[in-house]
């Protein structure tokens, strides 16, 4: 399965996301779970970035709250926008997935 | 003469609901209730920004060219001319790696008197020990 993911929020209180085991993941970063990309609390980064995914992070999501692609604090989270959205759901994944 | 003391105390990230701008809305209305009120009567409110919540106080936020929508920060700085005390914790934001610099501490184009403060918890604490009603958001 082809799986990718949107993360819609910051603190997150299930582990669905450590349990799945997709063949390909991808996960969006999306309303509030764009701090996962631009947040360190107590200089620890979030753990969300540390599966083995492709990651990606929704710019007009971090403008809304202050933040611009500058603020994205590891280079392996792409930051892109709705029109890439839709690119990845239709080209590169089979499944998705609203967490 | 009889006042009453409301403390909003604002804890989560905004947008994803509106419960950072219901607590903005309702403190700056609670301004307006005077009409109501007998005339020695008055109700003054206190929000406070903590935990995830410091989060809502991020500055230059793009929520009307985005998504046509209010920002945070606007329903701040709107808080701010109706002279609310608005406090942010200190420990919070020191926690995410953000200071005074990155947040929204005046509204000085709206003419604004008041500003947001940022203190320690310690003061948030002793503001909601002050209160007669907490709303928590």
């Amino acid at each position: 399965m082809k799986l990718v993911t949107f993360v819609s929020d910051y603190k997150i209180n299930v582990d669905t996301l450590d349990r799945l085991k997709p063949e390909k993941l991808g996960i969006v970063l999306v309303e509030n779970g764009v701090y996962h990309a631009t947040t360190k609390e107590n200089g620890n980064p979030s753990s969300l970035l540390n599966h083995s995914a492709d990651y990606y992070v929704l710019l007009n999501d971090l403008e809304t709250r202050g933040l611009t692609a500058d603020d994205v604090i590891d280079s392996k989270v792409k930051v892109i926008g709705f029109g890439d959205i839709v690119d990845l759901i239709f080209n590169d994944y089979d499944k998705t997935a609203w967490l | 003469m009889a006042t009453t003391k409301l403390g909003f105390i604002i804890q989560r990230p905004g947008y994803k609901s509106e419960n950072q701008k219901l607590a903005l809305t309702h403190a700056i209305a609670s301004q307006s209730v005077e009409i109501y009120l007998d005339d020695d009567d008055e109700v003054i409110c206190d929000v406070a920004f903590t935990g995830d919540g410091v989060l809502n106080c991020i500055k230059d936020q793009k929520a009307l060219e985005n998504y046509d929508l209010s920002s945070t920060e606007s329903h701040i700085k709107m808080g701010l001319l109706c002279d609310l005390n608005i406090l942010v914790c200190k420990e919070d934001l020191e926690k995410f790696g953000l200071s005074k610099s990155d947040i929204v501490i005046d509204a000085e184009e709206f003419g604004a008197d008041v500003e947001v403060k940022v203190v320690p918890f310690e003061e948030i604490n002793k503001m909601m020990d002050d209160v007669n009603h907490l709303l928590f958001f």
